[in-house]
């Protein structure tokens, strides 16, 4: 039988190669390329060596996007794994206990549709609702719940808190997603695991920590890494609901705005795909560093 | 009261194989607290969407009134009506289903092949095909913007409906190969050697066995990749002009050329989520199956 195997191989994969090739790697070859000429997107492309990569460097913007890309990429996935994970624990195991088997909570059908819907929306529209949401003056809904003798709080308009509104709509478009996936996860540990800890008198605080979670760290790495590359983009909701584009004055650029208004709003292709070429390697050192390290980690635990 | 007493003689001879579990701090006040939890959690997530209905329903004076409402209290239709009538709208929603089809309908067709190919054959540079699929997915998409614009503007398809859905497919790919060669490796291989001993070919193997067992595979794989194209909307803005976008990019347009029509926005916000809402209560029992498919059975 084995002669008939590699036409079929080569008929079955000749497409999606090729699509690849062009579409992703053809395009950032050429991405790479331009990177190292002054186009401004019309007219001569011509090559000005590591000169790009020169401005870059000295570029306060570039060091401020990259900070706030640093600040997502921290907080993102610590706080929405956090509170996915123990979601999903209080929806699989955190319910009463009839007959010594570990239970969810009641109605833990209806918390996982409802956590699962933001996902849903898309992107585009979670950053539209939440411009509605923080909104800046006494008609948005947040400053609306406050109590009337209150000053309205700025939110996205203020330079100290834009990053944080943005964090909290990416956590809250994220994290249902994840209590979604931490719950299939939970539900293939067995229940007899469960159990055994249980009468050997582990508290439910225990349980979490010394059963579910080594259990679904193959999981959470997982999620840890797409996280991440979350917080790499991010390009979505700052674009729409920061102020004035990647404001007020900077403090909600990131890397990938850059790229998009370079590209766009100051003709500087050349100078958009070196950012590109520079997100590209992080996000590819990212993604290597987080499997290594965390694999390590869970060979000693 | 008295339904407690009763029971209690009979719960008593349990009691004493439920003490290990009683201890464990699985009382009252703890599942009281978890409950609390999960219902705090879910008017967190549940609040701003109902803040959109709310505003939707509203006529334009009330949207913007200083003391808001939790109920419109004249609710009006005025938003959708304004949203139907508006330059594009019926053009781009008719655009995004087109490309979303084209893309989903492309990407299970070309991603069940190479699904195949990678689960049920060993074969050189396999793991390296395995590897870039998983590193695609990696890659910030946005820095692929220029040269997609002049790769397919060399091909005249910039400003097509087909240049962005052979895009979208190239998007979703990924994710739709990894999960169906998840659901294909469930599939026992003695099911293809029996049919084979009873004198299929190889390609009837694959199109009489396999395919139908796939079947929710291929679902739920559909349902994710409409989800991701009809929710996409930089490539299409990038790539085409006003009269081929979709309902995501003709959203956003609104949003900066209406500046505050709230009421008309977030009903054309409503509009465009009902196809993907839709498919998710159709499949929602499902979707964590989809979702793990292809991570578990790696």
């Amino acid at each position: 039988m084995r002669h008939g195997k590699y036409p079929f191989i080569i008929g079955f994969l000749v497409v999606p190669v090729a699509l690849y090739c062009t579409f992703v790697v053809a395009a950032y070859l050429q991405a790479f390329q331009l990177s190292f000429t002054g186009w401004s997107g019309f007219g001569r492309i011509t090559y000005i060596g590591f000169e790009n990569f020169h401005k870059l460097w000295n570029d306060d913007l570039f060091w401020q996007s990259l900070r706030h890309n640093l600040f997502l990429l921290i907080l993102l996935p610590v706080v929405t794994v956090a509170v996915a994970l123990v979601i999903a624990f209080l929806l699989n195991v955190g319910g009463s206990s009839r007959g010594g088997q570990t239970r969810g909570v009641r109605g833990s059908k209806a918390y996982r549709i409802i956590f699962f819907f933001p996902q849903l929306l898309a992107l585009a529209i979670v950053a539209v609702i939440f411009q509605r949401v923080f909104g800046p003056d006494k008609s948005g809904m947040l400053n609306g719940l406050f109590p009337a003798s209150w000053n309205p709080w700025l939110f996205l308009a203020d330079e100290r808190w834009a990053m944080t509104c943005i964090l909290i709509v990416l956590i809250w478009q994220a994290v249902g997603f994840y209590v979604v996936l931490f719950s299939a996860g939970m539900g293939s540990i067995p229940a007899e695991i469960y159990e055994a800890a249980a009468l050997d008198g582990a508290s439910r605080i225990t349980l979490f920590f010394r059963v579910t979670i080594p259990l679904l760290w193959g999981t959470i790495q997982v999620a840890w890494v797409y996280l991440g590359i979350a917080a790499f983009d991010a390009f979505a909701v700052v674009n729409i609901m920061s102020v004035d584009r990647g404001g007020p004055n900077g403090a909600t650029s990131v890397l990938s705005l850059m790229i998009w208004r370079n590209t766009f709003e100051f003709s500087q292709v050349g100078y958009a795909s070196a950012i590109g070429v520079v997100l590209f390697f992080l996000t590819l050192t990212f993604a290597a560093l987080t499997l290594r390290v965390t694999r390590r980690e869970s060979l000693e635990a | 009261m008295v339904a407690t007493t009763a029971a209690a003689p009979a719960a008593r001879p349990r009691r004493r194989v439920d003490d290990g579990v009683m201890t464990v701090g699985r009382s009252r006040a703890g599942t009281i607290a978890a409950n609390t939890i999960g219902v705090i959690f879910s008017l967190f997530m549940l609040f701003p969407v109902y803040w959109v209905l709310n505003t939707a329903f509203k006529p334009p004076t009330e949207v913007l009134a200083l003391t808001p409402t939790f109920v419109p209290t004249h609710p009006t239709f005025d938003n959708f009506l304004s949203a139907f009538k508006a330059q594009y709208f019926l053009q781009d929603m008719l655009n995004g289903l087109v490309v979303t089809l084209m893309a989903v309908a492309g990407a299970l067709v070309v991603g069940f092949l190479a699904a195949l190919a990678i689960a049920r054959f060993k074969f050189f540079g396999r793991k390296g095909i395995i590897l870039v699929i998983l590193a695609v997915q990696l890659v910030p998409f946005i820095a692929l913007l220029i040269p997609l614009f002049l790769m397919l503007q060399r091909v005249s398809l910039t400003d097509s409906l087909i240049g962005v859905s052979i895009t979208y497919l190239v998007l979703i790919l990924p994710y739709t190969v990894w999960t169906l060669r998840g659901f294909i490796s469930g599939i026992p291989r003695e099911l293809d050697e029996a049919a084979l001993i009873d004198g299929c070919t190889r390609g009837q193997v694959f199109w009489r066995i396999i395919l139908p067992l796939t079947g929710p595979g291929l679902v739920a794989t559909s349902v994710y990749g409409f989800i991701q194209a009809w929710n996409e909307f930089i490539i299409i803005n990038t790539l085409n002009s006003p009269a081929k976008q979709n309902l995501m990019a003709w959203l956003l347009q609104n949003q900066t050329t209406r500046g505050t029509a709230w009421g008309p926005l977030m009903a054309g916000a409503i509009i465009t989520s009902i196809p993907v809402v839709v498919f998710f209560l159709i499949i929602q029992r499902n979707i964590a199956t989809g979702l793990t498919a292809g991570a578990v059975k790696g």
